[in-house]
């Protein structure tokens, strides 16, 4: 059976930490999952939103961000746009989750 | 045999999109699933949401999503019942057992 | 691979930049739903036809 692949993508502050947990909810539906922060620089993360990142990467899930503040303050990996790009054509779904800002 | 069809709704604003993809695929004979999630479980309370849970196959929302909206989980928005107050897996679904995927 | 890219507005760099990447050597269709009046028949055909579809912000 092929694992299916998915990305979901924030451009707006209001939508990354629920769109963070979206991934999560797949993870555990036996995907690899995906989240990136674009474009915004969100607030320091909660300790429930810390721990569903925790799980994702234990699922081999992740959540990256285009936007260096996103890296150091709440651990993301860093992810230029051409990389993400790269990453894309590897998912089997595309998700841009959420409004642009 | 037509494609089934899942939609995964991310945003305001779309319900209209939803429901012409809906109308126009139910046309062709599709099987089509639509899912609401975060801010968008709001369109659930819009005048035409029965009209979409009339058309599709199946309509479901992230019930914590729309508690955290503000809603309570006792709301059930017409065209919906308490078993399609639902959860993620919903989304899994449409991914997992879905022809094609389109989120809005 | 066939993808289809639709639009929700007009594609700033970020998008223009991820669909040139995404499509780089794939077959790819667009659709534009930012109009008054989208054709969702057509859009549902190629939405079928297509192995992925994308809908952009």
């Amino acid at each position: 059976m092929e694992y299916k692949k998915v990305c979901l993508m924030y451009r707006h502050e209001d939508y990354a930490v629920d769109g963070i947990r979206s991934a999560l909810g797949l993870a555990v539906e036996n995907m690899y999952a995906y989240g990136v922060v674009m474009d915004v620089e969100i607030p320091k993360l909660d300790d429930l939103t810390i721990e569903s990142i925790e799980m994702l990467r234990d699922m081999e899930g992740n959540v990256y961000s285009t936007i260096p503040a996103n890296v150091e303050k709440n651990g993301f990996e860093s992810l230029t746009i051409e990389e993400l790009g790269e990453k894309l054509r590897e998912m089997t779904h595309i998700v841009p989750y959420g409004p642009r800002k | 045999m037509a494609k089934s069809l899942g939609i995964f709704v991310t945003t305001l604003g779309s319900l209209q999109h939803v429901i012409g993809i809906t109308k126009a695929a139910k046309a062709k004979g599709s099987n089509v699933k639509v899912f609401f999630t975060w801010k968008a479980t709001n369109l659930s309370k819009e005048p035409d949401f029965p009209a979409l849970c009339e058309l599709a196959d199946d309509v479901s929302i992230c019930v914590d999503s729309y508690q955290k909206q503000g809603f309570s989980v006792d709301d059930v928005p017409e065209g919906l019942t308490a078993k399609k107050m639902a959860t993620q897996a919903q989304h899994g679904i449409i991914i997992e057992d879905f022809d094609c995927y389109l989120s809005l | 691979m066939k993808i289809l890219n639709i639009y929700k507005s007009e594609p700033d760099d970020t998008v223009k930049k991820l669909v040139e990447i995404v499509t780089r050597d794939r077959e790819s269709d667009s659709f534009d739903l930012n109009t008054d009046s989208p054709d969702y028949d057509l859009l549902v055909d190629k939405i079928f036809e297509a192995d992925q579809t994308i809908c952009w912000w």
